[in-house]
């Protein structure tokens, strides 16, 4: 365990919210996307989070030979919403299914992005990423005071 | 015991430890505020060597090396220990960190941290005092 240590536990959370701000920014900027490179809609995209823990850490902690707190956060993987399109009916649009015999004739497959929910994602995450900012300045702060010993 | 090695500068250093281990698991905490079923850690240290000081409680006498020390340890054998709650859950996701609680321990360990330094600049300061006969 090193000096540094809380440093790097809050800075792991900074990439991590980092990330979801940048995967909620690419959701808003596809909220009108109909043709991805798979020629489907835009699926929304979910980041999700797990405990960093190293595996000698982890083993330490069962056998109860160290105190140590975690190692911090780290993203498990981007996955795809696989809830269903919304439809908006305009036949004329290039990308509405144009199959007379589909239920959906006429109708246009928009992504699954809800602007709302991505708006109070990003909120989260950016509150997230300034907690974990504080943080650092407190664990920078107890590093700086901790040099001041003896003068 | 020697001149800087005293039992009260013993303690600080290790109640100092303590306090950065807690800062380190305080920073955890809020690390893994939005990681599904993550559950909050905290440093208990105080406790234990409060009640080793005060000797109040009761511990089993150990005659041999290899037995198992029972009860509240001795004062050398004093060791901040990170726990962590299961028991509690504050959202649907199983989460249960209280980033406001989490913000105000941090708060309150920062404070404590520079208390701590604060003193133990104080015992050094009577040592420095007392090593130039007097003189500032």
């Amino acid at each position: 365990m090193g000096l540094f240590d809380g440093i790097n536990i809050s800075a792991s959370a900074l990439t991590a919210n980092r990330l979801r701000l940048d995967v909620t920014a690419s959701n808003i900027a596809n909220a009108n996307t109909t043709r991805g490179a798979d020629g489907q809609p835009y699926r929304r995209r979910i980041v999700t989070l797990g405990e960093r823990t190293p595996f000698q850490q982890a083993l330490a902690q069962e056998m109860n030979s160290v105190a140590s707190p975690g190692q911090g956060v780290r993203v498990t993987g981007i996955i795809k919403d696989s809830a269903p399109f919304k439809l908006v009916y305009d036949p004329n649009h290039p990308d509405a299914v144009k199959d007379v015999n589909d239920p959906a004739y006429g109708y246009v497959r928009m992504p699954n992005v809800d602007i709302a929910a991505e708006m109070v994602d990003m909120i989260s995450a950016s509150r997230s990423y300034e907690a974990n900012v504080t943080a650092i300045n407190a664990a920078k702060g107890l590093a700086m005071k901790a040099l001041e010993i003896g003068k | 015991m020697s001149l800087i090695n005293t039992r009260a500068i013993n303690l600080l250093e290790r109640s100092l430890d303590a306090a950065s281990l807690r800062q380190k698991v305080i920073s955890n905490n809020i690390a893994n505020i939005d990681t599904k079923g993550f559950k909050r850690s905290e440093v208990s240290f105080e406790e234990t060597l409060h009640e080793a000081l005060s000797g109040e409680t009761l511990s089993g006498r150990i005659t041999n090396e290899r037995h198992i020390p029972i009860g509240t340890p001795s004062l050398q054998n004093v060791r901040p220990s990170v726990l962590t709650d299961k028991s509690s859950s504050m959202r649907l996701d199983g989460n249960n960190v209280d980033i406001d609680v989490e913000m105000a321990r941090m708060a309150t360990n920062q404070l404590q941290y520079n208390a701590l330094i604060q003193r133990i600049n104080g015992k050094l300061s009577s040592l420095k005092y007392a090593i130039s006969e007097g003189k500032r």
